[in-house]
This record gives C-alpha cells, sequence and structure tokens, in this order.
C-alpha cells in the first residue's frame, strides 16, 4: 500500500481557511469571523480521496516564533514535514498574504496556491494576471471561492499532485549583503541537513530565531562566527536583521505585483470602511455598543415574553424549569419509578437526585442557546472584534484588554461559557485573569440567592439585586488592578493589535453550527458533572449515622428504638436547638460534616450549619443553594402547600429569625455577608471544571479556586465586622483586623504600578 | 517624523520606523507595517487606531500606535 499522503493547510488569520477545510474534508467546525478561532491543529480526510490527511493549522502572517499560533503551525511544518502545503491566499489582501507564501516556499515542501475570494477581485474590478502571479511564486495556483465551493475541488487535486511530485524552489532572492550571509550560514552550520531544507535554517539563523539556535545546537564559536556575518550586514543595511528581512520580502512582493495586479478603484472606501465609520465612531461608539448589548441582553435573560419583555430566552428557561424539570422530570419519574415498585431509595436518587440536579442544569439550555446564537451572530457579521477594540480603551485601566469584555458579559448568563470565552485572548497573563474574574459577575444561577436573601431579610427590595451586579463588577475591577501589581501579572496587559474582518451579511449555516457546538458543550460538560455532584450532595442529605446506626435517616428516625428520647436531646443539645426542632436531617453526614466546617463563617456573621451546608452544595451548582435552604428550614411540599418558589417565598420567615437568632440580632448583615460570600466564592464545579480545561494547569486551577474564595472571605469579614460595629455590635479584634485588611486593599489597590518606567517610549 | 496617532485620518501616509520591543516590532512588521509601506489612519477612539495596512484594517492600541512614525 502506497504511503499516506498528508498535506497542511496553511494561511493568514480570516482568509477563510476554516471553511476550505470543511469543504474538502466535509466535516463541521465551526468558522469564525474572529481572527485566531483555530488554536489547535484539526485533522480530516479528503473527500476528492479519502487516502489523504488534511491538517488545517491555525491562521498565522508569518513563520516567526511570537505567538502560540505561529509555533504551533510551524513545528508542525519543520517536524511533521507533510507531503504538500496548501497556502489559501486570500486575494483581496495579496500583499499581506503573500508574505506568508514567500516563507512557506521555503520550507523545501511542496505548495500550491489556493487563490481565495477572487469572486470579489473580480467584483471590483480589480485584475490580478494569475498565471503570471504563479509563475513567479514558482507554484501552481487554483483560483477558488471558499464560501461557494468553486474550485475546491480543483486546488485539492492540484495539493494531491504535488504532493507526489512535485517540488517548490524559493524563487525570491534578497539583497546581495544579506544572501553574502546566508551562503556563509549555510556553508558553515546547516549543510549537513537536507538540501531543499538548509536555506530555511540560514534565513532563521540569520534572523537569529532562538527556537532554531536551540534545535540545531550550534557550537558557540561557530555561533560567534556567523554573529559576525550577521552584525556586518545589519550595519550595511542599518537595520536588525529579522526588521531586513521582513522588508525585503514587502519589497519583492510589492515588486512583483506591479505588473500582475491591475486596480481599479483606488483609495474607495469599502462598504466596511462605511459601516466603521459610524460603529466606531468617537461619539457613537459607545451608545451603539450599549443598544447591541442591551438587545442581546434583553433577548436571551431579560424579562420574558408575555411579561412586559422581549426575551425568548427567559420565556424558553421558565418553561423548560416548571414543566419540563418540575412536573416532567422530577414528578413523572417519581410516579413511574413508584408505579414500578422501585426501592424508597432508589426512587429517591433518582427523581431527588439525578433528575432535579441535571433538570436544574438543563433548564438553563434555552437561555444559553439564544444567548450563543446572539454572540455567534455578532461575530459572524464581524461586530465582535469591535467590540473588543471599543472596550481595549475602559478595560486596560485595571489591567484587562479589550477582549475580555466579551467573556464577562456572558458570564451574567452563566460562568461556563463565560470561562469558555476567554480562549480568544492570544495574551497568557490577560487570559488568565479574565478566567480568574469572569465568575464574579452574578450568574443567572445566582439569582435565587440574590432573591432570597433581598425577600427574607430586606422586604424584596431591588437595591439588593442592583448591589449584587455592582459587587461583582467591582470585584472585578479591584481584583484586576490587584492582581496586576503582583510579579505574576505584572507588565503591561499585551498591546492591543487585532486585524478587524470585514463586516458580510450573516451565514446562517455557520451561525447554527456554532451555536449548536456551544451549546451541546455546556449541556454535556454541565450534565457530567452534574449527575455526579447531586449523587453525592443527595447521599450525603439522605444518609448518617443516628446512635450508632448507619442508614437512611428519615427510616432510622421512624425507629423509636433507634432515635430514641434520650438521642434526640443530645442532638437538640449538639445542634443548639430546642428537642421538638429535631429532624432526621440534623443527623446527616451533611449537617456532621458542616457543623465544625461553620467555624469557618463564623467571623463573617454566618457561622451555622445551615447556611455553611448552602454554601458547601453551592459549589455543586448555585441553585442548589436555595434548594438546600428549602430542605434545612423545614419547608416540606407534601403539606398540600405548593411546590417552593425559585426564590424561597414560604420560607422567608424560617430563614429570616434563624439569621437573627445566630448573628446575635444583625440578622440582615450576616445575611448581605452570606450573599457576598456566594456571589464571590468559587463558582460551581462545572464552572471550575471549565476553568481547570482552560487554564490547562493545575496549579492555576488552585489559585484560581484559592483567590476567589479568599476574596470573598476577606469582603465578607470587612462588611460584617465594619457593619457590625456601625450597629452597635462591635468586636474590638474583629474590627481591627478588618480594618488592617481594608488597609492592605487599598495599599495593593493605590500603589504605584512597578513596570511604571518600563512603559515609557524609548 | 511623527508618531502614527498624530496623523490625519483618511490620509496616506508613509512609515519612516518601527519601535518597540523586539516581539512587538516583528509582530507589526509580520501584519504589514513595514519601513516605506503605505498606512492610512481611518478612525480614532480615544487614542486607539482603526488603521489600513496593505488591504486589510487592523485596529491597534495608543501604545503600539505611538512606536510607529510616519
Amino acid at each position: 500500500m502506497d504511503k499516506q499522503l498528508r498535506i497542511a493547510l496553511a494561511g493568514n488569520p480570516n482568509s477563510g481557511k476554516t471553511t476550505l477545510f470543511n469543504k474538502l474534508t466535509g466535516s463541521n467546525q465551526f468558522v469564525g469571523n474572529w481572527p485566531g478561532v483555530t488554536v489547535e491543529k484539526k485533522e480530516g480526510k479528503l473527500i476528492v480521496d479519502r487516502e489523504v490527511v488534511l491538517t488545517d493549522l491555525p491562521g498565522i502572517y508569518s513563520l516567526s516564533p511570537y505567538t502560540l499560533e505561529e509555533v504551533v503551525a510551524r513545528n508542525y511544518l519543520i517536524e511533521e514535514k507533510p507531503d504538500a502545503i496548501l497556502n489559501i491566499v486570500d486575494a483581496t489582501n495579496l500583499e499581506r498574504n503573500l508574505y506568508l507564501t514567500t516563507q512557506l516556499t521555503e520550507l523545501g515542501i511542496p505548495v500550491v496556491i489556493a487563490l481565495n475570494m477572487m469572486d470579489l477581485v473580480k467584483k471590483s474590478g480589480d485584475v490580478i494576471n494569475v498565471k503570471e502571479l504563479s509563475r513567479q511564486l514558482g507554484c501552481p495556483i487554483v483560483e477558488i471561492s471558499a464560501l461557494k465551493g468553486e474550485g475546491v475541488k480543483e486546488a485539492a487535486q492540484a495539493a494531491i499532485a504535488a504532493a507526489k511530485s512535485g517540488k517548490t524552489l524559493p524563487q525570491h532572492s534578497f539583497s546581495g549583503p544579506v544572501e553574502h550571509a546566508l551562503a556563509h550560514i549555510e556553508e558553515v552550520t546547516v549543510h549537513h541537513l537536507p538540501e531543499e531544507r538548509q536555506r530555511w535554517y540560514a534565513l532563521k539563523l540569520f534572523e537569529r530565531d532562538e527556537k532554531v539556535l536551540e534545535q540545531l545546537s550550534i557550537p558557540s564559536n561557530v555561533r560567534a562566527h556567523i554573529e559576525q556575518d550577521i552584525a556586518a550586514a545589519e550595519k550595511e543595511l542599518d537595520d536588525d536583521a529579522e526588521s531586513i528581512i521582513t522588508n525585503e520580502r514587502y519589497i519583492y512582493i510589492g515588486n512583483m505585483l506591479k505588473g500582475i495586479y491591475k486596480k481599479k478603484g483606488k483609495g474607495q472606501l469599502s462598504a466596511s470602511d462605511k459601516i466603521d465609520r459610524i460603529v466606531t465612531n468617537r461619539i457613537l461608539a459607545l451608545p451603539i455598543f450599549a443598544l447591541v448589548m442591551f438587545l442581546v441582553y434583553a433577548l436571551s435573560m431579560g424579562k420574558p415574553i408575555g411579561d412586559g419583555g422581549i426575551s425568548i430566552g427567559t420565556f424558553l428557561t421558565d418553561w423548560a424549569n416548571d414543566v419540563l424539570g418540575g412536573a416532567w422530570l422530577t414528578d413523572g419519574s417519581r410516579a413511574i419509578l413508584e408505579g414500578w415498585n422501585v426501592a424508597p431509595w432508589l426512587v429517591g436518587l433518582i427523581s431527588d437526585g439525578i433528575l432535579a440536579g441535571v433538570g436544574a442544569v438543563l433548564g438553563f439550555v434555552p437561555q444559553m442557546l439564544v444567548l450563543f446564537l446572539m454572540l455567534c451572530l455578532l461575530e459572524d457579521c464581524g461586530y465582535m472584534a469591535r467590540i473588543a477594540f471599543i472596550m481595549d480603551r475602559i478595560f486596560r485601566r485595571f489591567g484587562l484588554s479589550g477582549k475580555s469584555f466579551i467573556p464577562m458579559l456572558v458570564g451574567t448568563g452563566c460562568g461556563i461559557p463565560g470561562v469558555m470565552a476567554s480562549r480568544t485572548i492570544e495574551n497568557e497573563r490577560d487570559r488568565r485573569m479574565t478566567i480568574m474574574t469572569t465568575t464574579f459577575m452574578p450568574c443567572g444561577a445566582k439569582m435565587p440567592i440574590i432573591g432570597l436573601i433581598a425577600g427574607a431579610l430586606f422586604g424584596g427590595s431591588t437595591w439588593i439585586a442592583t448591589s449584587a451586579y455592582f459587587i461583582g463588577v467591582a470585584a472585578i475591577v479591584i481584583s484586576g488592578i490587584m492582581l496586576k501589581k503582583t510579579k505574576m501579572f505584572a507588565g503591561d496587559p499585551a498591546p492591543f493589535v487585532m486585524e478587524l474582518p470585514a463586516y458580510h451579511l450573516p451565514a446562517w449555516g455557520n451561525i447554527l453550527r456554532g451555536t449548536w457546538e456551544r451549546g451541546w458543550s455546556f449541556i454535556k460538560r454541565a450534565g457530567t458533572v452534574i449527575v455526579i455532584a447531586s449523587i453525592v450532595i443527595w447521599f450525603l442529605t439522605s444518609f448518617g449515622s443516628v446512635n450508632g446506626k448507619f442508614g437512611m435517616v428519615d427510616d432510622l428516625y421512624e425507629d423509636d428504638t433507634v432515635a430514641t428520647e434520650a438521642y434526640i436531646a443530645l442532638v437538640a443539645d449538639r445542634m443548639d436547638i430546642p428537642e421538638d426542632e429535631v429532624e432526621p436531617m440534623d443527623d446527616s453526614l451533611l449537617a456532621r460534616i458542616a457543623q465544625p466546617a461553620s467555624v469557618v463563617f463564623k467571623p463573617l456573621g454566618f457561622g451555622d450549619w445551615k447556611p455553611t451546608a448552602a454554601t458547601v452544595t453551592g459549589l455543586v451548582a448555585k441553585e442548589e443553594v436555595v434548594a438546600n435552604f428549602g430542605i434545612m428550614y423545614a419547608y416540606d411540599d407534601n403539606d398540600g402547600e405548593e411546590e417552593l418558589e425559585e426564590n424561597g417565598d414560604q420560607i422567608w420567615d424560617r430563614v429570616a429569625e434563624d439569621f437573627d437568632a445566630f448573628s446575635g440580632g444583625h440578622g440582615k448583615l450576616a445575611a448581605f455577608a452570606f450573599m457576598i460570600f456566594n456571589l464571590l466564592c468559587a463558582p460551581c464545579f462545572a464552572a471550575i471544571g471549565a476553568i481547570k480545561r482552560e487554564m490547562n494547569s493545575r496549579k492555576w486551577t488552585w489559585f484560581a479556586i484559592a483567590y476567589q474564595c479568599g476574596f470573598a472571605w476577606v469582603i465578607a469579614f470587612i462588611v460584617w465586622q465594619l457593619g457590625r460595629a456601625f450597629a452597635g455590635g462591635m468586636n474590638v479584634v474583629g474590627l481591627v483586623l478588618a480594618l488592617v485588611m481594608l488597609a492592605l486593599l487599598l495599599w495593593q489597590l493605590f500603589k504605584p504600578y512597578k513596570e511604571a518606567q518600563k512603559l515609557t517610549v524609548k | 517624523m511623527m508618531p502614527l496617532i498624530l496623523a490625519a485620518a483618511g490620509e496616506e501616509a508613509v512609515i519612516r520606523r518601527v519601535g518597540g520591543s523586539p516581539e512587538m516590532k516583528k509582530h507589526l512588521e509580520d501584519l504589514g507595517f513595514t519601513v516605506g509601506g503605505a498606512v492610512t489612519v481611518l478612525n480614532e477612539v480615544g487614542g486607539n487606531l482603526i488603521v489600513k495596512i496593505k488591504e486589510s484594517r487592523v485596529a491597534i492600541n495608543k501604545e503600539m500606535a505611538s512606536k510607529i512614525m510616519v
């Protein structure tokens, strides 16, 4: 059998590469109108010949080693040595695209050019002499339209033919001094390498490419020798080696195109430029942006249709929660299982544990899908890249880049896609910072907590909900500024450079594909984590040991010989409650664990086992916090009362009473501290999973979680201690500690940036 | 010579020098900001620029724009 052919697909970001890849392989990758969507390489088999493997490399501008994408693409081309490179070239931006082509032809791998978007060039009246271009570059060119699928088959066949027999030799040469140095370098360092690769290595050595110097492990005396050649060329051409090469490439391309590319409408503003005149206008940019964001939010998360709003997402989510999740999944499954005479504990596990937990998450799917659809639409038409540009100025002030805005916006719906959205931030420091702070935004699942606290203790004041958003935003801003001044995050945010794609009408197929891809990964991930976590929580609340016997606490309490009066008195004493309030749950594993753990929250004003247990179960899903309150505050939906409302309506009195009791009469303050802690501490497991995936490092994941919990604790501590002092319940030690923490926080906030000197232009 | 941030919007200018750290410089040059090349400022928002370079539109912030001399 023949050796399997491998072809690499390379090209500039946003040149239609992924679209071509989909057309060539029949796969369904989401195409982003946003540079840098492909960071990893993807593989597929060609439709025209299933024996040929096509690798989609990340979009790159050059083969230098400075960005993640370039390193990935370069390593693949050098180390895996594909049989041919299919270089997609955007004909509407020939000069810059051919800059990469000149580098690809130096690799000693046959190159075939797929000249994309020729239809647009022709439409504008420009003329490109493709035949001559092919001759000058020394490689075959196939005109294609990736979007329409024209010429795609021919391009694939040309690439296969080249892979089998072709050879591409670089046609361009550099100026005298450079060629002189290159000849020397080739002679002393790379003559042992395959002939077709020598030139590329010599060029990289000339550019002092660190990675190549490392790879070839050149002895220091040889290195010193070639350094002389490089220095001589640099002196003669009065520039550094890298710039010399870059400039000469562009000059070569410019000269070549003079006879080949005839432009008709020179200096005309394109449609995109005209749109940008308005959309990124100094005065209108922010209002337009605010309006767009308002619409996105109103449609996906706002007031539902039929309730004075326009949100399709909320409408569907309400339906999913009430009908699908509540009635069908939980109650329906219970009825069916009981009908089958399934053991009660198993019914409990499946209906109340797994299905209720999964249902709670699935309920958010419609809102997520609408949100993703809107975001994909904004991305596809080209506006998303402009948002990053507009917001950059504001976000830079607290150490983040404009690209951090989208993750945070998405985070108000759900932290998981929010964290995932941080992927488009190239700079590692900025990305990590964004991942760490995104979940400070109050997500949809935190809203019930806010509702409960506002309702139970603050008479339903809307200020509490508003304050929650302010706390979230303030936490991001404060964290951004503080972290920026630590060693780990020190330095300027990465300079903002981003190619702005041309605006185009939405391609619905692509948008729907992107929406589904993101939605499905949300369902899948949330689903798996939630199933496991729900089982664990169900087990912890249902089982425990009563008077030395282990089992389901409800059953054990029904047995008078186990739950004797003397024993109940003991429990009442342990939990510090009257005997008639002792419930089976007080003996559950959860209560046993939460009781000692509540010490941690004593300094925050809510050191009682119930809020502690609720906070801990909040890690599973933040909705669980209120659900848990419902269970713990003895709300029994078998009493003929209605089902517990989302915000825990029916237990407000009991919650308020209890908070007042254990906080020594400062119930409101304790509840507010409880809310702050729950808003800011580590997100749910599913979001932590997303953090881990995006950080791609155990150390950084733990750091993020530790920081979030620590920050939440400190803020709640300060609020509780200071608040209590004002309310006349001062605890001297607590107050002093709170003031010290506040001072440290302010000091970190206002101390000057260490790097201040480095920012100045030399 | 003046930094690109001072160039008048809508007028084509010629790049004289590209500064900044080696990485930044190389990245700018890869994008087409090379000495002798033409650049047009299309839009300015608070010092951040949208410029036309070669045939594409690139957004760059103030810090970077101040290192490109025209």
